[in-house]
């Protein structure tokens, strides 16, 4: 047995301690893999320092289920009064007007007993444990990552108020959603400013809760920190700490990217009535995208308000921080909405099965009518010749996007191309066929023309001649009109006629 | 009566918020946080809503030692990153520190490992629930005083330990690509507990696993081993894990089943080299779950964490017989799920190297040793009085038949042996299974002489009209029943 063979290799003495097969690297086996899978043991052992001692089975009348603690906190359980809509809405308002998440709000609800208003009444009496993580603790995180890799402990000597526990929670919510190489601009550039004393740069926009995506990272570089008042971006005029010369121009840091990239100024539709002292008004063509706006209030909200670096001053309130903060959450919420809808359109979909949408459609869309022929349209169209012979009234059916007309002048156009009389005739022929067959007995028509099929396609030809004459007639004032289609690529097969 | 796909249960699931801090260290495949991340999906997709969550306590010492040895324990919850230079031969003892390293906070997440399924079987116990989830825990390989594949505390063999003082037969299934190892060894001697493992064989971790490892002494045909090989994919795994598990149901009859959901047997796992899909998965809790049996799962392997948690979200979904979405709702990890956003992956097209003629020759294999196991083996039949009538005739109305026909007409379109007529009245398995339960059923001994499906079948028929005179019929000793053979 093949099976065998193969344990026998396994089972022979005491395997080496190898990697393991490791071959099926996924994208998430980054760097850090290091196959560490050695082979640890290759035989089940049998003896008292190998196996579990079975517990005797309770006698039934000797149980206590009641009295057995359940060694575990219930925090949530699920309650059939309140409707799922009711629960989300709640679960939304938590989320969005408190900041809960959707545990902390559940278990708010589960703690005044699945009470709903007495649960969203208590909602404004108690904060949720705010994002201990400042800007300086995320600067400095990136800043330790940078050096030491994923060596928590080492990151921990940068960080020494965090826990383990509580950097690795970071870790795994700043990872996915860093914008790396930008944000390794900053920290050296905090580092640059630590230097000046002035401590590290401040935004807001680093302070949202998921780590700062790469929007909010130019943010953090255009309008990033206040201390070193009195310098202005020759560019956006925009108030910043960290001024750098280039090409004649005093640039912000987001200006300076853009011009180190680009070759070009920024352009920009900064607010025009601040202007720093000594810049160049420059106007540019380039808009921002639609429905993109800056308002320079809230600018200058982000660029003076008091930044978490500086000493706290109680009282004062950081509007550029609770501005962005309110975005970011507005940009959840939406992309919340935006899952959901998702959701709630394939669940549709899928309510209404594969072929029963066809049946809900008001009727066939009203295609498109376009004179214009498609190399798929001629091919189909060929078919239908083929199927329909001359009912070019069905033939424009089939196409749906071709009138009657627009059918006759193709067949006067394409007549000889396609040999669309050959398809004709083997219509007729077939059509002839069939009701010969069909008919055979009963119909007086076919009895004239007899068994043979031959004479059934003549007869049918010859009356179909007459038709075609007029619709050549017809046909050439149509034609004229008609814009043809680009030839077609692919000649349709058909059987050429004897 | 309307097929049902999914009947409601009671469940609950055991989480602590703590248990995604754990770090294995740099570069260790090992990643607690795809725990976290599972809990984050269940909370967005509402499915936590639906359950009891519970936060485990952290399991003593006491509880711990249970199964491990006491010195292992006290090793454990001694360690530290800071302290191992003081360790190292222990370290070398309890082979900790390659494969399983010393990590900040290492006893504390072997505690809400160990906690949430000591408390989850806890909870089964006392009837309180029907299914019970803790993904923390799945952590198979863990010996009685050794430590290997990134697992130190054997959770599950805890678990079945605290089930087997309520009830006389517990079947463990593993659907972890590695062997389950440590739990194998835990009851390797013993009929009150059949482990029966799904996993790569040959030149892999942790190389056991053999076809022919059935246990020992009393234990012996208890454990059941199904070793495979790459490339497993969904249609080959439920064609195998049909007519084995439905078997072991009918020759076993359990009274609780525990169900390693280890996720490193998806396609594209980091360490695995099968080629499931989250659905393929997701089948074998949704078959196990049919025969209605007090059912505790727990997570496992599982090392591209993206995937993981698609698939332990999705089986909570089984679990509470709930519809979810495949678009995945907004949560805190969204970026992990790009680009498509979508709970189901696609399989890979790695070839299969699990021939329908291999698998089925496994099977007969195994067909063959589960014949050798007497029919509901039991000790102390008399020390089992009747027991909670009304939860039976519960389970008889929840466990319909009918649910079941469709899994029976799929074993017979996949393997279509005679052998496999067995698994038709898997059925009935299951209902024997609720009555088992109660008691053995010392009445079926005398099949164990015969052998083929036509007599089974005869049997089958005969036990649906049988069932109240079973019950009457569980007093019969012991002693009267012919030997085993």
């Amino acid at each position: 047995m093949v099976l065998a063979e193969r344990s026998n290799d396994v089972r022979n003495g005491k395997r080496s301690r190898g990697p393991s097969p490791n071959g099926h690297g996924s994208p998430d086996s980054s760097s850090e893999d290091e196959n560490v899978i050695p082979f640890a043991a290759e035989k089940i052992r049998v003896g008292r320092d190998y196996q579990a001692v079975c517990p005797e089975l309770e006698p039934v009348e000797q149980r206590r289920p009641e009295l057995i603690s359940d060694r575990a906190l219930l925090v949530w359980s699920p309650t059939c009064d309140i409707s799922d809509v009711k629960l989300d809405e709640y679960i939304t308002t938590a989320k969005e007007k408190y900041g809960y998440n959707g545990e902390q709000a559940l278990g708010m609800l589960f703690w005044h007993k699945h009470d709903l208003n007495r649960a969203s009444m208590d909602l404004a009496n108690f904060t949720p444990f705010p994002d201990e993580w400042t800007v300086e603790d995320k600067v400095l995180f990136e800043q330790a990552f940078q050096f030491h890799g994923k060596s928590f402990h080492r990151i921990r000597q940068m960080l020494p108020d965090k826990s383990i526990a509580s950097l690795v929670k970071y870790y795994y919510s700043w990872k996915k959603t860093r914008a790396r190489t930008s944000l390794m601009d900053v920290v050296s550039e905090g580092r640059n400013a630590t230097s000046s004393g002035t401590g590290k740069r401040e935004s807001g926009a680093a302070s949202e809760p998921g780590g700062s995506d790469k929007d909010s990272d130019n943010d953090e570089k255009g309008e990033g920190g206040g201390e070193s008042a009195g310098k202005w971006c020759t560019v956006c005029g925009i108030l910043c700490n960290q001024i750098t010369a280039h090409n004649s121009q005093k640039l912000c840091q987001a200006c300076l990217v853009h011009a180190r990239r680009t070759g070009t100024m920024r352009p920009l539709c900064g607010p025009s009535g601040r202007r720093g002292p000594g810049s160049k008004q420059q106007r540019y063509k380039h808009r921002l995208p639609r429905g993109i706006y800056i308002n320079h209030d809230d600018l200058v909200a982000m660029a003076t308000g008091p930044q978490p670096g500086d000493p706290p001053q109680p009282g004062l309130i950081n509007h550029g921080e609770a501005m962005l903060k309110a975005m970011d959450r507005e940009v959840i919420s939406l992309k919340r909405q935006v899952q959901q809808n998702k959701q709630q359109l394939s669940a549709m979909k899928r309510k209404v099965g594969d072929t029963g949408v066809e049946e809900l459609r008001p009727g066939e869309p009203p295609a498109k009518i376009n004179s214009r022929w498609t190399n798929d349209e001629l091919l189909m169209a060929v078919r239908a010749v083929r199927k329909y012979g001359r009912d070019f009234q069905a033939i424009a059916e089939t196409l749906g996007t071709k009138t009657e007309a627009h059918v006759r002048s193709f067949f006067i156009s394409y007549r000889r191309r396609y040999n669309l009389d050959a398809m004709v005739r083997e219509h007729e022929a077939e059509r002839g066929n069939a009701h010969h067959i069909q008919a055979g007995t009963t119909s007086t028509e076919s009895a004239e023309t007899g068994d043979n099929a031959n004479n059934g396609t003549d007869s049918s030809q010859t009356t179909n001649k007459d038709e075609k004459m007029e619709v050549d007639s017809e046909g050439v004032a149509i034609g004229a009109s008609a814009e043809a289609g680009g030839p077609p690529t692919t000649p349709p097969k058909h059987k050429p006629a004897k | 009566m309307a097929m049902q796909p999914h009947s409601k249960k009671r469940v609950c699931y055991y989480y602590d918020s703590d248990i995604g801090n754990y770090y294995y260290g740099q570069g260790h495949p090992m990643k607690p946080h795809r725990i976290r991340m599972t809990h984050n999906l269940l909370l967005n997709y509402g499915l936590y809503r639906k359950m009891e969550i519970y936060r485990p306590h952290k399991a003593t010492a006491d509880e711990m030692t249970k199964f491990h040895s006491d010195d292992y324990i006290r090793f454990l919850r001694s360690i530290r990153p800071d302290n191992m230079s003081e360790y190292n031969k222990q370290m070398q003892r309890f082979n900790v520190g390659e494969d399983c390293p010393v990590f900040d906070g290492l006893y504390e997440f072997c505690q809400l490992s160990a906690g949430g399924s000591v408390a989850a079987a806890v909870k089964l116990n006392k009837q309180a629930s029907e299914i019970c989830i803790n993904w923390g825990g799945g952590l198979h390989h863990a010996k009685k005083s050794e430590a290997s594949g990134f697992c130190y505390v054997n959770d599950i063999v805890l678990g079945i330990l605290e089930l087997l003082k309520y009830h006389q037969r517990v079947l463990y299934i593993d659907i972890d690509v590695h062997h389950g190892d440590g739990v194998e060894e835990a009851f390797y001697t013993t009929d009150r507990v059949m482990t029966v493992s799904f996993h790569k064989y040959g030149e892999y971790f942790p190389g056991t696993g053999d076809l022919r490892d059935i246990g020992a002494g009393k234990g012996k045909y208890y454990a059941v081993n199904i070793p495979l090989r790459d490339g497993m994919d969904d249609e080959s795994y439920e064609s195998i894990f049909v007519p084995i598990i439905s078997k072991v149901m009918e020759t076993f009859q359990p009274s609780a089943v525990v169900l390693q959901c280890g996720a490193d047997s998806l396609t594209g796992d980091r360490l695995g080299c099968f080629n499931l899909t989250v659905r393929g998965h997701g089948r074998c809790v949704e078959l196990v779950k049919r025969f209605g049996l007090p059912f505790l799962l727990v997570g496992g392997g599982g090392y591209t964490i993206r995937n993981v948690s698609r698939c332990w979200t999705y089986e909570t979904s089984v679990a509470l017989g709930v519809e979810i979405a495949n678009e995945l709702p907004y949560n805190d990890y969204f970026e992990y799920f790009g680009p498509d956003f979508k709970l189901h992956i696609s399989p890979s097209n790695m070839s299969n190297q699990n021939t329908p003629e291999y698998l089925e020759k496994i099977k007969n294999r195994l067909f063959e040793n589960l014949r050798m196991l007497p029919h509901a083996p039991g000790v102390q039949v008399q020390a089992i009085p009747e027991d909670a009538v009304n939860d039976e005739s519960e389970d008889e109305d929840k466990v319909d038949k009918d649910e079941r026909l469709p899994q029976s007409e799929k074993d017979k379109r996949i393997t279509g042996d005679g052998e496999l007529s067995d698994s038709e009245d898997e059925g009935e398995g299951g209902r024997r299974d609720n009555r088992s339960y109660r008691t053995p059923q010392p009445r079926k001994r005398p099949r164990l002489d015969k052998d083929g499906s036509t007599i089974k079948d005869e049997i089958k028929t005969e036990d649906s009209k049988d069932d109240v005179k079973n019950i009457s019929s569980v007093e019969e000793p012991k002693k009267e029943l012919p030997p085993n053979p």
